[in-house]
């Protein structure tokens, strides 16, 4: 392993990393995200390679096993370049056919493209033609599916490390921290506030400063962070170290779930790679700056990705929140000054250096610049990570890259911004998606979860599932949030049995508006908004639960029934074939019924109907 | 300095402070549940929050720990906070319904039930304990789990050794979740959760380990116990110090060791009080009920445990029946060592039963079990005696052996034979162990250190003519260790040991005073009074009930007030300091101090007024402490009212105050002590020796006294002999003058200015004199009961002694010696023990003895009150057989004479019969007479009391000098005594001499009465009434004023009585005048 004592050791390096290029592998690359990696990616590359072997081809292609390429709907995906031919759902008995027809052939295999969900005719050879992609602008995430994240030099063949070569030997502290904030980055952990200011505060204060890496994304179907450090770990570092060398930083930390193995071993890879190659430890380019970056695991408490309970946290206490009156960036972790940002802000660093603030603020909206990635999950057609410049409308995430609503069922609402996150209807889904217009409907922006939900979610008990969450995350140190969440989830609990009060509403927002308002740390001042955008926006679903005792989403057990409709009913049998209960009765091609007394309401008949026959009652 | 606002309001506070922290400061009440002053602030309870208005939007913080910054605006009472700060409340309630704290919060936001799901928790998750507990430096116990399974926990649920039971969480849960009982069943440490003993409540009650030994305590400082302070074993705690406002704690103080260079060493250990454990028998130590007299005295005391409520404490109920048993610890050499009599406690034991009665009424069952009664000091016999016919306090004589605990009930049973002989059972509620006094080991240790000899009792030696005196010269002693006394005895002695140190260093005396530097008074007559007011907090003492700076402010729109303001403790150096500049800053020319009492306060502030050029007399206290937040802590609002009523009637007061002169006196530097008695020569001695002129003055032709007739003492000293030494040392010194054969015929003028005449043999002789000591002594009774006077055989005790020092003949062929005590003493018309009878007769039975050992010797006696460790010759006495019996006053021996024998007649308590007893020698033991000088006492306008003897200012505080200044007391004219006590008398009256003539000039007061002579009508009411003779009519020849009265400033003491009386109006009272106290009525009328 080479180590760079320069600069220029650096640069000569990373032209002959181009030069090796040029040698002309082709390269197929294999996503190995989270989402892939479960759908069976490695077999699939054991698989390929024996295949390449057999047929000679071995010398041809190169084959990497990259970070996640966001798609995760469609996984496992393969991309064969340079033509980038985009092959979703592959399984290990595609592989002999893929190098049969489209290796050798230059055939492309037809099953294996990606289908338009609409227009199931349409077809898509190309990722970057596929409108999931297409409408994405993928400045973060777009490096993910070109690297072996364990390996440093695809990141540095893709000019990885330039930001830094520049910022430690081109800029003074002042101008990179002059540059983050002219680009008017604001912090991706949710929070947006603005980097720049941040650093700058750090740099002021005098202590040991610290450089810390927030990565305990704890909000349930949100993994933007996870696929970054799996997939890009070097793009954080080197945001790092940058921060490092414009606050005077020595020490830095990567604080990591524990439940992130992947994310902890390619980073772990990672560091090393860079403290081998003199990037990172004692005088990093012989630059004279010293800064090393350690990784802490988190034990998986939701409030740790609160600033100060994670710096708690980090110095081996509780993960318990203080009041945030004296700032962190002034006396954070160890007492000393500390910049933490969390790991998509990290990331961002890089390219507004190599790039320029100018050209970083010339993307987004007016008070929200750069790209965000989001977590598109729930009944949307295409659930993967989606990055997309600030501005960029909901409507257009949903439904252009998320593809609608699942089985053409319809919108309800999207919840963005983790379980804290509030409800968004349907009326605002041409709002441009940037911290402010979010905060303006009762929601936030979060770390960037997104939650679509349909006619089939009932929205007391989404709300009620949040508020259980939160319950069970709540440190517990103050009352307004333990205690009152404790009763939040009571009502609801209740409301949700049928055994709502009148006045159970005006409780529930009570709660809340206290809540906000009284809470010592962003968990509680945040945790009613499931609750209070539900009111405000569902609020004849509460009514419905209390006054008319009924479920119009047909979740809540007790207050719904399922019905078969005698006009609609076809008399299939296929609902009387799968109930387990028994529940369902008729002959062939006869209208069925439902023993009321056997359902145990599983839903799986109302699921199953073909002719959408069973009601709701 | 941070200005802000507070709900509108302008407040500062210093950079760094919480909003709290100012809120407090200016009174406004923010409600606190998670807050303690000593920790750091945490912010979890969220009851504190309050809106805060940043100048752009309102945000929601809490109180306790959002540091202030210059131009902020906080609401502590919006709708929003006051709503939120409910909800909290109603939540808490919730968890909690069952927490006086949460309901008493409920009630004050009008919540009568929670509209949510009620737990029975009682624990709210303040995290004060673990927050303390991390103070401490123990972290024991800490907020385990997450969420709604958060709770307070030793780590991994398991009991450490690192809980040390300090009890600091108990202390500040503000629920009642957490008890010294739930620790004590939980602490697996070696450490117990106990209260920490008080030694001043005999440990029937705890203290805490930063403490005040008790509330009169000298210095009144508090001190840390080190062996109980957490920060001594954990290096943690220090809540003290941010409890302090004036940072006075340093934990960091070493013992230092200061070397003195003195003249002399005066000792005065003490005693400790006997520890009766090791009376199995008697269950002490395993009993509660079983207590000792030390544990009655505080149990008695209102200041005690129960606040003087009398209770037994096995189970806190009123006892019906008490009793007590004498001499535990003392006269005994079975169980313990110490044979000698500990003097003070069938007294002790007296007064408990009799103040017991008065606790718990007159039903409740008092017995005293004794030996003998010993009630020799002076108005004891008469105590004794209302005991048992006035209280009905029961004197069993009996010495009981074993107590019995019942088993059914916490009731005690003892078995004593009466004096009839009758087995008794009896059962009490309790029992009082009346200890003796014994001299602790680690006196003993220094004593050897010191070389200084003990008795056998382990009592510091000395000798009967050098009683204060140990056997290393320069050292003395005074008090218990001297042996066991009671308290006027104690102090006699410490005054006696005062003077023989002065004795010794008389040459030394004012060679290293310094004089304070005297500030020129400025003189505000006729200004335009300009009056400043300090209001002081007390700590919290005051400032914790009444709303002090509101006071001030109030002070300052008084009329005539140009400065106000508030101080944390007024009494502290650095605030007078502050306080002497403000005065001459601001030109004040009045001040008054609002805080506590100027009974111990005026003196130190009159001070600060000299300390800044002005008349100590400009000045006025408000008691706003005792007089008003002690006696009214639950009602603040009115008493912050009272406080501003109290201080506007001073600030009324004292801007008619004018200043005022106090008479200088110069103290004639002559002594003249009356009487030549042992007691008299050595006051007159002692008065000499400190370097005064002294004359004594004797009726009779030598000096001497009754101490001629005296044959030895008890420890062998021929009193012949020492009295010559005496005589002829008083004889040789040039400053004592001795006046034989002479009397007092007149007593003019004061203290520091007496003039006297002289009688001698018809020639009269001015004297004066600056003192006079009263030393007239006492005579032996002439009796003519038992036949006295009809033969020669039949003598009183002094008779016997003169026949032993002549070797009477007489005495060396009797074969019998009868010896009657008490004649004449402790009889209705003689209700006095005369103290030395009993000692003295059996000295003398074993003087006879001594000569011939074959003599057959009785003694008929009613109690042997051969106290302290003269109860060794009472032993002696009985192992050599002389034979002791017993009669009563109803009983009383009988002497015939039937053919020139003297037979007496007793009946003998053991046998219960009458008993014959041929005497060869028959001594009466005659009661001391005082010489009742009325023509003295009316001279020196001095009492006497209904036997005869003077008395004294105060029984124990001024055993030695009379109420009339300059006039001092001591030997037998105060009361029977023995020489030593005699001797030692003498010094202490001229040790309390001394104090005055030493001084050279006094000052009087200056609130004295002064007549203003255009209205006096010579009524001559003021002339009667007047108790110390200060007003006198000036003489119908005079110039100016004939026939008006005048009062003399010296002899006015300013009690007001001839200003109340005056009929005129002509009197006045200066400090006092009709138009101040008027001036205070209507001030606190208006």
């Amino acid at each position: 392993m080479v180590n760079f004592a320069n600069r220029e050791a650096l640069q000569a390096y990373r032209t002959d990393l181009d030069a090796e290029k040029a040698t002309g592998k082709k390269l197929i690359s294999l996503c190995s995200g989270s989402g892939c990696g479960a759908y069976g990616t490695a077999n699939v590359k054991t698989l390929l390679q024996d295949e390449l072997s057999k047929n000679g081809l071995a010398d041809a292609y190169e084959i990497r096993l990259t970070g996640c390429h966001g798609f995760c709907e469609k996984g496992p995906i393969m991309v064969i370049h340079p033509d980038r031919i985009f092959y979703c759902q592959v399984k290990t008995e595609n592989v002999p056919e893929i190098v049969e027809k489209t290796l050798k052939s230059g055939e492309l295999l037809d099953k294996l493209l990606f289908k338009d969900p609409v227009n199931k005719k349409k077809k898509y050879a190309k990722n970057d033609e596929i409108p999931f992609y297409k409408l994405q602008q993928r400045l973060i995430l777009g490096a993910n599916p070109l690297i072996d994240p364990t390996n440093i030099d695809h990141y540095l063949a893709l000019g990885g490390y330039k930001a830094l070569e520049k910022a430690l030997f081109d800029m003074q502290p002042a101008d990179i921290i002059d540059q983050v904030k002219k680009s008017s980055l604001r912090g991706r952990g949710g929070g947006g506030f603005p980097t720049g200011i941040k650093w700058a505060t750090c740099a002021k204060h005098h202590g040991d400063r610290y450089v810390i890496c927030n990565a305990d994304e704890g909000d349930p179907g949100a993994y933007m962070d996870r696929s970054m450090l799996e997939g890009n770990p070097h793009s954080v570092i080197e945001g790092m170290i940058i921060a490092a060398r414009a606050i005077g930083s020595k020490e830095g930390y990567v604080y990591v779930r524990h439940e992130y193995p992947l994310a902890v071993a390619n980073l772990t890879i990672a560091l090393d790679r860079a403290r081998e190659m003199g990037l990172l430890g004692a005088n990093i380019l012989g630059s004279g700056l010293d800064f090393d970056i350690r990784i802490s695991r988190g034990g998986g408490a939701f409030v740790c990705g609160e600033s100060t309970a994670l710096m708690a946290s980090l110095e081996g206490k509780p993960g318990r929140p203080r009041a945030k009156y004296v700032h962190t960036v002034e006396k954070g972790f160890r007492e000393g000054p500390s910049n933490l940002n969390n790991v998509e802000t990290y990331a961002n660093v890089p390219l507004i250096i190599n790039k320029g603030a100018d050209w970083y603020s010339s993307i987004g909206t007016k008070h929200s610049k750069g790209t965000k990635i989001f977590s598109l999950v729930g009944k949307v057609a295409n659930t993967g990570l989606v990055e997309v410049p600030m501005g960029t409308t909901l409507r257009q995430i949903v439904f252009d890259i998320g593809g609608g609503i699942r089985k053409q069922k319809k919108f309800k609402a999207v919840q963005t911004g983790g379980p804290s996150g509030g409800c968004i209807p349907e009326r605002f889904l041409d709002l441009p998606v940037d911290f402010d217009e979010l905060t303006k409907v009762g929601s936030i922006m979060g770390s960037g979860g997104m939650i679509v939900m349909d006619q089939d979610t009932c929205m007391v008990d989404l709300a009620r599932y949040f508020v259980k969450f939160l319950v069970d995350e709540s440190c517990g140190q103050c009352n307004p949030c333990r205690e009152g969440l404790k009763q939040m989830l009571e009502i609801l609990d209740r409301i949700c049995q049928g055994l709502g009060r009148e006045d159970d509403v005006q409780l529930l927002e009570e709660l809340g508006s206290m809540i906000q308002k009284f809470s010592l740390c962003g968990l509680g001042t945040s945790a009613p908004n499931p609750v209070l955008t539900t009111i405000l926006y569902f609020r004849h679903e509460y009514d419905a639960h209390i006054k008319e005792h009924k479920c119009p989403a047909g979740v809540c057990k007790p207050l719904f029934h399922y019905e078969i409709d005698a006009d609609t009913c076809t008399g299939c049998t296929l609902c009387f074939k799968k109930c387990p209960q028994e529940a369902v009765s008729g002959k062939k091609k006869e209208p069925h019924q439902i023993d009321q007394e056997k359902c145990i309401k599983c839903g799986i008949c109302y699921d199953g109907c073909k002719f959408d026959a069973i009601k709701i009652r | 300095m941070v200005t802000f606002k507070i709900n509108g309001q302008t407040v500062q506070g210093e950079e760094g402070q919480y909003i709290l922290q100012v809120a407090q400061k200016y009174g406004i009440d923010i409600p606190t549940l998670c807050h303690h002053k000593a920790l750091e602030p945490a912010g979890m309870c969220r009851i504190c929050t309050v809106a805060l208005f940043d100048g752009r939007r309102t945000r929601y913080v809490t109180a306790c720990n959002y540091p202030i910054w210059e131009g902020m605006e906080v609401t502590t009472d919006s709708e929003d906070v006051h709503k939120g700060r409910k909800l909290i409340v109603e939540l808490l309630l919730a968890r909690c319904p069952d927490v006086p704290v949460l309901q008493q919060l409920a009630k004050k936001y009008g919540i009568e039930k929670p509209r949510f799901k009620t737990e029975d928790d009682t624990c709210i998750l303040c995290g004060l304990c673990t927050r303390i507990c991390e103070k401490m430096g123990n972290n024991a116990i800490t907020l385990t789990g997450r969420g709604l399974n958060m709770q307070v926990d030793t780590p991994f649920h398991i009991q450490t050794d690192a809980c040390i039971a300090c009890g600091a969480c108990a202390s500040v849960c503000p629920t009642g979740h957490i008890t010294l009982e739930k620790i004590r069943t939980q602490v697996t440490a070696k450490e117990k959760v106990e209260p920490i003993p008080s030694e001043y409540d005999m440990g029937l009650k705890g203290r805490k380990p930063v403490y005040v030994p008790y509330a009169q305590a000298v210095p009144n400082t508090p001190a840390i116990d080190r062996e109980v302070c957490v920060h001594f074993k954990t290096g943690g705690c220090q809540v003290c110090v941010s409890a302090c406002g004036v940072n006075a704690i340093n934990h960091k103080m070493e013992d230092e060791i200061v070397e003195l260079e003195v003249g002399s060493v005066i000792l005065a250990p003490g005693f400790k009080p006997f520890d009766p454990s090791k009376f199995d028998s008697y269950n002490y130590a395993n009993h509660p009920n079983v207590i000792t007299s030390m544990e009655m005295e505080r149990l008695l005391s209102a200041s005690g445990p129960t606040g003087g409520h009398l209770v037994r404490l096995s189970d806190h109920k009123e006892p019906k029946k008490i009793a007590w048993f004498q001499c535990v610890g003392s006269r005994d050499l079975n169980r313990c060592d110490n044979s000698y009599c500990s003097s003070v406690c069938c007294m002790y034991a007296i007064k408990e039963a009799v103040i017991a009665k008065e606790h718990s009424g007159a039903d409740l069952d008092c017995a005293i079990f004794y030996m003998d009664m010993r009630t020799h000091g002076k108005e004891f016999e008469r105590f004794y005696n209302n005991a048992k016919d006035k209280h009905g306090v029961r004197f069993v004589r009996s010495r009981v052996h074993t107590i019995d605990p019942q088993r059914d009930s916490d009731d005690l049973s003892v078995r004593y034979v009466d004096e009839a002989g009758t087995s008794i059972e009896e059962k009490f509620d309790m029992i009082v162990l009346s200890i003796g006094l014994e001299t602790s080991p680690e006196v003993v240790q220094m004593a050897k250190k010191l070389g200084v000899e003990l008795t056998e009792g382990n009592f510091c030696k000395t000798s009967t003519f050098e009683p204060v005196a140990t056997s290393r010269p320069g050292i003395f002693v005074c008090g218990a260790f001297q042996g066991p006394k009671d308290i006027p005895q104690s102090v006699v002695d410490s005054s006696a040991a005062a003077a023989a140190a002065g004795e010794i260093l008389a040459a030394g005396r004012n060679t290293r005073t310094k004089q304070p530097e005297k500030v020129p008074e400025v003189n505000v007559q006729g200004e335009r009074p300009r009056i400043g007011v300090f209001v002081c907090r007390c700590g919290i003492n005051i400032a914790g009930v009444v709303d002090v700076p509101s006071v001030a402010e109030y002070a300052a729109t008084l009329p005539y007030v140009e400065y106000a303001t508030d101080n944390i403790y007024s009494c502290a150096q650095d605030t007078q300091d502050s306080m002497a500049q403000i005065i001459k800053q601001k030109k004040l020319n009045r001040v008054v101090v609002a805080a506590c009492t100027p009974k111990t306060h005026q003196p130190l502030f009159q001070e600060t007024l000299l300390s800044a050029g002005l008349n100590k007399y400009l000045f006025e206290m408000a008691n706003i402490r005792n007089h008003d937040s002690w006696v009214h802590k639950n009602n603040p609002a009115l008493a912050t009212s009272k406080a501003k009523d109290l201080v506007r009637m001073a600030v009324t007061k004292v801007a008619m105050m004018q200043p005022l002169k106090e008479a200088e006196l110069e103290v004639d530097q002559t002594a003249m002590v009356i009487g030549g008695g042992v007691s008299g020569m050595a006051a007159a001695r002692s008065l000499a020796l400190q370097g005064y002129e002294t004359h004594i003055v004797e009726r009779a032709d030598q000096l001497g006294g009754q101490a001629h007739k005296i044959y030895k003492t008890i420890s062998g000293d021929i009193v012949k002999e020492k009295l010559a030494g005496l005589i002829s040392e008083l004889e040789q010194n040039s400053r004592i003058h001795i006046h034989l054969n002479t009397e007092l015929t007149q007593v003019d003028g004061f203290v520091g200015s007496f003039k006297s005449v002289l009688s001698s043999n018809g020639d009269k002789q001015e004297l004066a004199y600056g003192v006079a000591v009263i030393a007239t002594g006492g005579a032996p009774l002439q009796t003519t009961e038992y036949s006295y006077g009809q033969d020669p055989r039949i003598l009183t005790s002094l008779e016997l002694d003169q026949k032993l020092m002549a070797d009477d003949p007489m005495i060396a062929k009797a074969e019998s010696a009868v010896f009657i005590q008490c004649v004449g003493s402790r009889e209705p018309e003689r209700p006095y023990c005369s103290r030395v009878c009993c000692t003295h007769s059996i000295d003398n039975a074993l003087e006879l003895k001594k000569r011939n050992p074959t003599m057959s010797i009785y003694v008929l006696y009613r109690d042997v009150r051969t106290y302290g460790e003269r109860e060794y010759i009472y032993r002696e006495a009985r192992e050599k057989g002389i034979i002791f019996i017993r009669y009563s006053l109803d009983a009383k021996p009988q002497v015939n004479m039937v053919d020139e024998k003297i037979l007496v007649t007793v009946t003998d308590h053991v046998l219960g019969l009458p008993v014959q007893i041929e005497a060869d020698l028959l001594t009466l033991a005659t009661a001391i007479i005082p010489n009742k000088e009325e023509a003295l006492a009316q001279f020196f306008k001095v009492p006497l009391n209904e036997d005869g003897f003077f008395v004294e200012k105060h029984a124990k505080l001024g055993p030695s000098e009379f109420a009339t200044d300059g006039v001092f007391l001591c030997g037998l004219a105060h009361y029977p005594k023995p020489i030593d006590e005699a001797i030692v008398q003498g010094r202490a009256a001229a040790s309390r001499a001394v104090t005055l003539l030493a001084r050279k000039k006094i000052h009087t007061s200056g609130e004295v009465a002064e007549v203003d002579p255009m209205m006096c009508s010579s009524c001559g009411v003021c002339v009667s009434v007047c108790p110390y003779s200060a007003p006198s009519f000036i003489a119908a020849d005079a110039r100016m004023h004939a026939g008006k009265a005048q009062i003399n400033a010296v002899l006015c003491k300013g009690c007001g009585l001839c200003v109340a009386s005056c009929r005129s109006g002509a009197i006045h009272l200066h400090g006092f005048d009709n138009n101040q106290i008027f001036g205070q009525i209507f001030a606190v009328s208006s």
